[in-house]
């Protein structure tokens, strides 16, 4: 069979095997974290939730890659895992900035690592809308849907001929925002959960005090956590498959399996990031 | 008081460098043809249009941004680490960071364009030197603000990630703004100058990119001086706005409400931009109306 006659690949539904697969990798990865680092167990929980926030996240970030660089496709003219670990990684330096005053708990912590993703992709959106209606004279139009399912506004008369649409529909730009605001928690959530292990397992390693091994633990998390966001920005984007122009486009209803994809994924990166403290 | 002076004013100074950042970054890009608009750079020769343009997309700009920032606040960090004074640490690891760059624009571009031979497009040597330096000129004012602005955030704001950590993450979202703002100018507007104003490009259209200046072919230089004019400032003020208004809010209200004061703020301002962007939204489509056809428009 040649390369063209294959079946198309992706497809929309999940695949029973694989997610059982995946499932059982997930408990092995928990089982080990807990005969060989049971205090820890708790942060890996935290680092799937966490991954499994990023995959969902991405899904919502409208991302037109090259096509929308020519106003042919509606999105932000970059690539998803590119755009949505920009935002995330802009939430993560929020929360970590939280994470450092012992004052605050895990919600201000995640919610400011939220808000810095979200913060992020809202002028982001903003200054290509802006591009496009003022620089280069473009409405913005969904080639995905009739009408904007927020305002009702009518698409189709707005779209130039021979193109999928162009620029950023309000509904992109709320899934731009709901993304970010996501992958920002998610970033942060890896990064606090893996902060705890290491402050409370460095110094007995190191033989010194908590003050001492801080900077040590905060690279550590930080670095942790910027390859994990990676991981899962990739994961989902591989899922997406190109473009996506935010929650109302069909491809959005993949998610699901993306979630699983990354829980499986943040799993094991969870289990190795906390091994390296404990073996 | 004077705690927060200060840190307002580091915050405006790094919203500040952030702007030059930004904009220095999208011209780079677009002088070396580094955004997602390179794919009909690429396409061209395929569709029989030979071209001069420089062609160094061998990864995307936020990867490329973070290796390069990352070196240089790698290298600056530890310069510091030996005693150095900081402005003089920064300036050497940038410039060392954009020998890295200049190598790889060097090789991008000689791969990337020799695996158009069978196309015969060929690869002009004169293009390479003019071009390179200039591509590595412009990183070198994004690399050098960047950095500084990592610095600021480090030194002065007491924000707990080293150095090298803060240029991974600001390289990445520097890269990550660039693109998103700059690439639809330099692709639609610049590359497609030729299509119609108001409208985006036909798919039917791909690959005929805009090959000739006033006199002679036209080279990515020219490029960079027209997406120097919009797209270049937009990216600025994107990355300037990011930059500020995160760092704006937390020293301001970090402490207030229990921890919850920058969040709120956060989300009002978040509600600002969407308003903003709704009241445009609805403005281009009142003022510039629904498309009509050619020959309608014509009659």
């Amino acid at each position: 069979m040649s390369a063209l006659g294959a079946a198309k690949g992706g497809g929309e539904g999940i695949n029973p095997t694989a997610s059982i697969i995946g499932i059982v990798i997930i408990i092995a990865a928990l089982a080990i974290t807990a005969v060989m680092a049971a205090p820890a167990l708790v942060a890996v929980i935290g680092v799937i939730i966490g991954g499994a926030l990023v995959g969902f996240g991405v899904h919502f970030v409208p991302v037109g890659g090259a096509p929308a660089a020519m106003g042919q496709s509606p999105g932000i003219a970059t690539g998803v895992a590119m755009l949505a670990a920009g935002a995330g990684l802009a939430g993560l330096f929020g929360g970590a900035w939280a994470a450092a005053n012992p004052a605050f708990g895990i919600a201000v912590v995640i919610a400011a690592g939220a808000i810095g993703g979200g913060l992020m992709m809202a002028i982001t959106c903003l200054m290509v809308n802006i591009v496009y209606i003022f620089g280069m004279g473009i409405p913005a139009a969904s080639g995905k849907v009739a009408k904007d399912p927020i305002t009702g506004d009518s698409q189709a008369e707005y779209k130039s001929q021979g193109t999928e649409g162009h620029g950023l529909p309000f509904i992109s730009y709320v899934g731009g925002v709901i993304g970010g605001l996501l992958g920002g928690a998610g970033g942060t959530l890896i990064y606090y959960e893996l902060l705890q292990v290491y402050s409370a397992m460095l110094p007995a390693m190191f033989n010194a005090s908590a003050e001492e091994v801080l900077p040590i633990a905060v690279s550590l998390a930080g670095i942790f956590a910027v390859g994990m966001f990676l991981v899962n920005a990739v994961l989902a984007a591989y899922n997406i498959t190109g473009t996506i122009e935010g929650p109302h486009d069909p491809k959005f209803k993949r998610f699901p399996r993306a979630i699983i994809g990354c829980a499986v994924a943040s799993a094991v990166c969870g289990l190795f990031a906390v091994l390296i403290v404990v073996v | 008081m004077e705690s927060i002076l200060l840190g307002v004013g580091v915050t405006a100074l790094a919203g500040a460098l952030a702007t030059v950042a930004g904009a220095a970054e999208d011209t780079e890009s677009n002088i070396g043809s580094q955004g997602d608009p390179n794919s009909q750079v690429q396409l061209a020769p395929q569709m029989g249009y030979i071209h001069r343009i420089y062609n160094k997309a061998v990864s995307g700009e936020p990867p490329a941004y973070g290796l390069w920032v990352t070196i240089g606040a790698g290298v600056a960090w530890a310069f510091m680490a030996t005693g150095m004074n900081p402005v003089l640490a920064i300036v050497i690891a940038s410039s060392l960071a954009i020998f890295v760059q200049g190598v790889y624009a060097a090789t991008a571009y000689l791969g990337r364009t020799s695996s158009l031979a069978k196309f015969e497009q060929p690869v002009y040597i004169d293009l390479l030197k003019s071009v390179t330096s200039v591509t590595m000129a412009h990183a070198f004012v994004a690399v050098f603000t960047t950095v500084s602005m990592c610095y600021l955030m480090n030194a002065a704001l007491g924000h707990p990630f080293p150095l090298p950590l803060l240029g991974i993450v600001w390289g990445i979202a520097l890269g990550a703004a660039g693109s998103a703002t700059g690439n639809p100018f330099y692709g639609k507007e610049r590359q497609y100058q030729s299509q119609m104003f108001g409208a985006g490009v036909p798919i039917s259209a791909s690959g005929n990119i805009v090959r000739y200046a006033e006199a002679g072919q036209r080279s990515s230089l020219d490029n960079g001086w027209f997406t120097a004019k919009l797209g270049g400032p937009a990216s600025g003020v994107c990355f300037g706005l990011i930059v500020f208004l995160e760092l704006w809010r937390t020293v301001l209200f970090e402490e207030a409400v229990g921890g919850w004061g920058a969040i709120i703020v956060g989300v009002i301002i978040i509600l600002i931009f969407m308003i903003i962007d709704r009241y445009i939204e609805t403005w281009a489509r009142k003022n510039y109306g629904p498309y009509t056809n050619a020959e309608e428009a014509s009659a």
